[in-house]
């Protein structure tokens, strides 16, 4: 491997042909003979207790085949969350009570999905109301109603069945509290004594929907001989999922089979496991027949999860020259009716934000709540953006208030490449100063940051750190790499491809080490059955671990081949190189053999090994088994991606209506695999950002989501898209896979910060809530007498 | 047969088919479910995202929002019918495929209809053109702008072979 000609270069996709021909399968096109349809009934109520339910006149209906309710999945748990000290919640229907308006009370399957809708009408539910709670911190006083009672276990974790062992517990939630957080380091009191400034601000960022385009979906087919459970699902990670699929339905793990589908977006959305996946496997198992079932958008809305509102008081203090000594952050994370990934999504507000910038001495305190609501997961940051917009607005008006330059401030309290933050992660790679220089640039920071108020336009600045994948045990990932006879290669890794474009980049770094083209790539992924052991597709840990493993695979390969190439041309292994399908000495490139030819001598002379590459990572090996979420202790990651974003603004403040001018995103992705896919993630993330920071809002009332379809709960269409510059400010990352790491996730945060500076710089009005509507600037106008 | 069901005529990517289809079926349901072409797309069944959108009779329409009933006697393209048989793409799908005009892939059929039928209605549009005609097609992965400088690109290579 001299030059590189194949990483790092705009490829197109491997996955374009079928996606563009309509040849592509989703789950959505997965039709099975005989097929069945799944509906859910779901409570209109955000709290009661279910008295009783009549099946019987659906059960009656001519085409309903089956109707469960929460007696036949008593017991059933999962949780994303499922630790010895905090047992899962979840259940796939509620049982005696339920806790947010869309929860699932009941099941029917017919022969059609709209027989099965009919039979939802006729079912009976008599429910006995229970006083709800919607506001975390109505929900936290003393005696507010209780959602959950005793949370038991009745079935092993995963931290049991992967060996950690801890004894199970149960757990009672006190005033609604699902988890709590508290990371300290340095001497939070004796950094606010010594600051010459403190400022207290309060931010809020509201739940919003992933909306990916391809509604949650699910086919599974039970085979009533061989005991095996297929199954084609919506998923960013099947290993995941397969394993709650067997503890819910007490399959034995390798008789379920997830089969590869294209997954039309996920954003996060598509990670956790839901109620319809454990009911259609149920169901399908029940009546030995294939059974789909497809949400609609609205269900999409008020029964997937949403991301997590986080309300932060934030308190940091500064030197005069804008250093800062202290902070303390004080977090609520709206759970919903079940804690999922709260008590990450705390964790990680402050684990992702720790690595841009020295703040010296930290306190974060964070506490997760359950109200009566819909309940929430990662949304493509998982509660860096929540953070980052409390954190930046502050640094922003800090600048303001102390007469200094933003960009300037910034530059000064940054880590430095090759630090070892707090937890013990090493910034090996740190693209961060570079970015913000060039994203200030590309604004024209200097020329218009404060000058440009008299036109009702201003400049903001945002920046993030992100993980490349954390250790979550068992976050790792293993590749394998089959030679085959024409001298081309069949990848074997699990990761799924929703878009990120793993499918394409990790074709390209297998090719690109064995002097191969992407077309000399046959590719098999995401299939729970064909690939090896895959945990690396959340966290952003896709190209780092995923990438690293098929990277690792094909070294390996790559080795075993110079080997054989060695043998046989009486060379040393270093003297050889590879090239379509060739090995070829250095000195002399026509003395060469062709990969054929040395795949039929190894075969003959080793015992019919035919040469096959294998390779695996682990996202941060020195981690045993878990960080300590409720510590923040414990090494998160082994390379973080970093992004500063600048944005401009201009505000028309009759309406209040703001338009962006220009969005500049620099990123440090370490290196670009697929520039043009990176490219498009960006682009991605600027628009998603720009959006949390304008449109998107989950409204509810009493419960209720009150825009639960594309009409009311608005995300850009083409026609808002502004002028958009990406700039590359990768550091290369030594443990990359050719120096790459994460890049989907980081920018949507920097973003959103971006953009809410640049609304203050255009008129003097802070606005720490987003999304900052046309309502809610007017009205801040108005108060500010603007 | 079913006494509700009225046998419809049309014509899809060419082919002649006669069908006999439940009046409340929408023209989504009968490409997908009845004859089999799943490259259309279902995302919000309320007329909002075009996901679905195919060209009937040279107009781009969202087959959700339209009964099977009401496409009698036409004729449909689908995403299905944009390459020709012997696997060439259509110089729009090449610009996409090209310009990275794509992630997930599940609305890009849609997208695809749509551009296609403007290109075939307007002669020279201009970036904003392109924009406000495509503002029918929701997209949550690209952010927009490599597929509108895919048909940005279709518009200027048309441009210049008319010279």
């Amino acid at each position: 491997m001299s030059e590189l000609s194949i990483v790092g270069k705009p490829l197109p996709r491997v996955d374009g042909k079928a996606k563009l021909t309509g040849r592509a399968i989703f789950t959505t096109d997965v039709v099975i003979p005989g097929m069945l349809h799944v509906k859910l009934l779901r409570s209109p109520l955000p709290h009661a207790r279910i008295v009783s339910i009549d099946t019987s006149k659906a059960e009656k209906l001519p085409g309903v085949a089956a109707v469960i309710t929460g007696k036949d999945t008593w017991g059933i748990r999962y949780g994303f969350v499922d630790t010895p000290n905090y047992p899962a919640e979840e259940r796939p229907i509620a049982e005696d009570k339920v806790r947010f308006i869309g929860e699932t009370v009941a099941a029917v399957v017919a022969v059609d999905p709209d027989t099965a809708e009919d039979a939802l009408d006729l079912i009976e539910v008599d429910y006995d109301p229970i006083q709800p709670v919607f506001d975390p911190r109505e929900a936290m006083k003393e005696g507010a109603p209780q959602i959950h009672g005793e949370i038991t276990r009745n079935t092993s974790c995963a931290w049991e069945d992967w060996g950690v062992a801890r004894k199970s517990h149960s757990f009672t939630p006190v005033n609604n509290v699902a988890a709590n957080v508290l990371i300290a380091y340095g001497d939070v009191e004796k950094g606010f004594a010594e600051a010459d400034y403190i400022r207290e601000d309060h931010s809020r960022s509201p739940g919003t929907s992933h909306m990916a385009m391809e509604p949650h979906t699910m086919v599974a087919s039970w085979d009533p001989f061989e005991e095996k459970l297929d199954v084609w699902m919506n998923h960013m990670a099947y290993e995941l999922k397969r394993y709650w699929l067997h503890k819910t339905l007490g399959i034995p793990i390798t008789k379920i089979r997830i089969h590869k589908t294209y997954v039309g977006g996920a954003f996060g959305g598509k990670a956790p496991c839901f109620d319809y996946e454990v009911i259609a496997g149920f169901l399908s198992r029940k009546l030995c027949k294939p059974v789909k079932i497809e949400l609609t958008r609205e269900e999409v809305f008020s029964s997937c999860r949403n991301s997590h509102r986080f309300d932060i008081d934030i308190k940091t203090g500064v030197k005069k020259d804008g250093t800062i000594v202290a902070q303390h952050c004080s977090v609520i994370v709206d759970a919903g009716a079940y804690k999922c990934s709260a008590p990450v999504a705390m964790f990680l507000s402050h684990a992702m934000c720790d690595s841009c910038l020295d703040r010296k001495n930290v306190r974060h305190e964070g506490v997760a709540v359950y109200t009566n609501k819909n309940f929430n997961f990662a949304r493509r940051g998982h509660g860096a953006p929540q953070m980052r917009l409390a954190a930046d607005s502050q640094y922003d008006q800090i600048c303001e208030d102390l007469g200094l330059d933003p960009v300037e401030f910034l530059l000064k309290n940054l880590r430095k490449k090759g630090d070892v933050i707090p937890n013990g992660d090493r910034l090996d790679s740190y693209g961060l100063p570079e970015a913000i220089k060039k994203s200030a640039e590309a604004i024209g920071w200097k020329e218009k940051r404060g000058k440009q108020r008299d036109k009702n336009r201003g400049v903001g600045i945002g920046i993030n750190g992100m993980f490349s994948g954390s250790g979550y045990w068992p976050f790792a990932c293993t590749a394998i790499i089959r030679l085959n006879h024409d001298g081309t290669i069949t990848l074997m890794e699990g990761d799924c491809e929703f878009g990120q474009g793993a499918d394409t980049t990790y074709s390209q770094i297998a090719a690109e080490a064995l002097g191969l083209t992407v077309g000399d790539v046959t590719l098999i992924s995401s299939d729970s059955e064909l690939c090896p052991m895959n945990y690396s597709n959340f966290l952003s840990g896709g190209m780092f671990v995923g990438g690293g493993a098929v990277y690792n695979a094909a070294m390996n390969l790559r080795e075993k081949i110079l080997a054989v190439a060695a043998e046989v041309m009486r060379a040393k292994p270093e003297e050889i190189d590879l090239k379509d399908k060739t090995a070829f000495l250095k000195s002399n490139p026509r003395r060469s053999y062709s990969f054929t030819d040395l795949m039929r001598f190894h075969i003959q002379k080793h015992m019919g090994d035919p040469l096959i590459g294998y390779g695996h990572k682990k996202a941060v090996p020195e981690i045993e088994f878990y960080p300590s979420l409720s510590r923040g202790t414990g090494r998160f990651t082994d390379a973080y991606g970093f992004t500063a974003s600048t944005a401009e603004v201009e505000v028309d403040k009759e309406t209040g209506r703001i338009r962006v001018l220009k969005i500049v995103v620099a990123d440090d992705c370490g290196f670009e695999i697929n520039s043009a896919g990176i490219r498009g993630q960006m682009i991605s993330q600027a628009v998603q950002g720009m959006s949390d920071a304008l449109y998107e809002e989950i409204m509810d009332d009493e419960g209720r989501i009150l825009n639960p379809n594309l009409v009311d709960y608005e995300i850009p269409r083409a026609f808002d898209v502004p002028e958009i510059e990406v700039i590359d400010c990768s550091d290369y990352e030594p443990k990359g896979p050719f120096g790459a790491k994460e890049a989907g996730e980081c920018a949507r945060a920097a973003v959103i910060s971006a953009v809410v500076n640049a609304i203050y710089d255009a008129t003097g009005v802070r606005t720490m809530r987003i999304p900052v509507t046309p309502e809610r600037m007017f009205n801040a106008l108005k108060e500010h007498g603007k | 047969m079913d006494s509700t069901k009225k046998v419809i005529k049309l014509k899809v990517n060419g082919e002649a088919y006669e069908v006999a289809i439940k009046p409340r079926m929408t023209l989504l349901q009968l490409l997908r479910n009845e004859l089999g072409l799943t490259g259309t797309k279902q995302a919000c069944m309320d007329n909002s995202c075009g996901a679905c959108t195919v060209i009937v009779d040279k107009m781009a329409v969202k087959s959700c929002s339209i009964l099977a009933m009401q496409v009698n006697g036409k004729e449909i393209t689908s995403v299905e019918g944009l390459a020709s048989k012997d696997g060439k793409l259509s110089p729009l799908q090449e610009s996409f495929l090209e310009h990275s005009a794509f992630q997930c892939g599940f609305c890009t059929p849609g997208k695809l209809m749509s551009s296609t039928a403007m290109l075939e209605e307007m002669p020279d549009p201009t970036e904003e053109d392109v924009r406000r005609d495509m503002e029918g097609n929701l997209c949550r992965c690209t952010g927009y702008v490599q597929y509108l400088e895919a048909i940005m690109d279709v518009v200027g290579k048309r441009k210049e072979a008319a010279k």
